[in-house]
């Protein structure tokens, strides 16, 4: 497979990759390697940046374009692919969730915490810049302007179910919101930094115990958003090494419910 | 909130993610144009561009977590998709066969050069310039790939030179480009 070529021959098609200028054969090889090597696709998403100014700008769009676009536009919201949660055990890509084995679960309780008044939520709600590759990529949306309206929208939604996790002696760790629409904001003010080469976890857990990564809040967490489901009845949070975990053999740090 | 005229990419990305048709439609309004004219300058088919509008956009909405702001800025985001839509498009037998007699005129009687169609005022003389000091096979190599959707193996033929000369010139080129343009102040993502 990726024996065929080497990553010079690789390299010297990188160019020609971000023109779209190989063959299927050849860019199927490039993707496979794109996938491990961050050096070559930060090379190609240069080359691409470039090529966009060769293009034009300042143009009209095409007539009555607009129109049509809204027209397809579906009425209701998208469902939520589920299809990622149920993948088994592998290691996880970026943007995907992953199952951990749900028997070391049965040892976590659930333990409901104080609730926080909405004025705490909102307290030192800063934008931090997580550093791992494995995040969900609506996170780097996120992250990159606008959290802390949205997440200060969020906390204000009247559709809302709240998220309070707390560790096992029962101190308050995190809080949160889910909406409807699964986008879920935690607001990590009381987890404490970790050394760089330490990340926090973010796991949901489903009616059916099923629990899965929702992704990474990084060694010094602040703010973050994710994609998580309006069916989750608990979170957790564990302590991992950067980059995360399949599966976790780690005892929670907090938890929590998802209250109704 | 903002005026949506005054919010970034990325935060009417992330207002599209909400379901906020308000943000599709600034975006629509900020990059749609763009998106036509490389899909139509590539393709050479105006219908053909405006499938590839509805298709970028249309993607935008329903996947808006596809776009990572580190990678690049939307802008190259959407021109990539319609890129590589209309490279896609037209690269059949006969659209090829067409296009390459077209192109080995052209190339016959030398000296053609960029389209002059409507540029940014910001950007367009420092990218004509930046065009106009490449060295002219690393020039003609990435305009006959990028505008033409041919790959370099067609290139090379087309312009009688070993495959491996071509691909060389067409990453130097576009590094050459990238220096040019940052040194004009050009290429940050927004």
């Amino acid at each position: 497979m990726t024996g065929e070529r080497s990553h010079k021959d690789i390299e010297a098609l990188l160019g020609a990759y971000a023109l779209d200028a190989v063959d299927t054969d050849e860019a199927e090889a490039i993707e496979l390697h794109l996938r491990d090597c961050p050096r070559c696709r930060s090379e190609v998403a240069e080359h691409r940046e470039t090529a966009s100014f060769l293009s034009h700008s300042g143009q009209p769009a095409p007539e009555g374009g607009w129109d049509r676009l809204v027209a397809s536009l579906d009425e209701q919201p998208p469902e939520l692919d589920m299809t990622r949660f149920a993948a088994g055990p592998r290691a996880p890509r970026e943007g995907e969730a992953t199952i951990i084995t749900p028997a070391r679960w049965r040892r976590v309780a659930l333990a409901a915490t104080a609730a926080a008044a909405a004025v705490a939520l909102l307290a030192g709600v800063t934008v931090v810049r997580l550093n791992n590759r494995l995040d969900d990529v609506k996170q780097q949306v996120a992250l990159a302007s606008g959290i802390r309206d949205q997440a200060l929208a969020a906390a204000s939604d009247p559709a809302r179910r709240e998220i309070r996790l707390a560790s096992t002696q029962g101190q308050p760790a995190a809080t949160g919101v889910l909406l409807p629409d699964g986008r879920l904001y935690l607001f990590d003010d009381h987890l404490q930094p970790l050394p760089g080469d330490r990340t926090y976890q973010l796991w949901g857990v489903f009616p059916d115990k099923r629990v899965v990564s929702l992704g990474l809040l990084g060694h010094d967490p602040d703010v973050a958003l994710f994609r998580g489901d309006p069916n989750l009845v608990a979170l957790a949070i564990t302590e991992e090494r950067a980059g995360g975990v399949v599966s976790s053999t780690n005892q929670p740090t907090a938890s929590g419910p998802v209250t109704a | 909130m903002s005026p949506l005229r005054e919010l970034s990419d990325t935060a009417l990305v992330l207002a599209v993610s909400r379901y906020r048709q308000d943000a599709l439609a600034e975006l629509y309004r900020r990059h749609a144009g763009a998106v036509f004219a490389l899909a139509r300058r590539v393709s050479g088919e105006p219908a053909l561009a405006e499938e590839a509008v509805q298709e970028v956009f249309l993607r935008l909405w329903n996947q808006p977590d596809r776009f990572d702001p580190d990678r690049g800025s939307l802008r190259s985001f959407l021109l990539a998709q319609a890129h590589s839509r209309a490279v896609d498009a037209v690269r059949s037998e006969s659209s090829r066969r067409r296009r390459e007699e077209a192109d080995h005129r052209r190339t016959a009687e030398e000296g053609y050069d960029v389209e002059h169609e409507v540029w940014d005022l910001a950007v367009a003389e420092h990218v004509k310039d930046a065009l106009d000091r490449l060295p002219r096979e690393e020039r003609r190599a990435i305009e006959l790939a990028y505008y033409r959707g041919h790959t370099y193996r067609e290139v090379a033929v087309m312009l009688d030179q070993p495959e491996g000369t071509v691909k060389s010139r067409i990453r130097t080129g576009l590094r050459r480009l990238r220096s040019e343009l940052s040194s004009a102040g050009i290429g940050g993502s927004e």
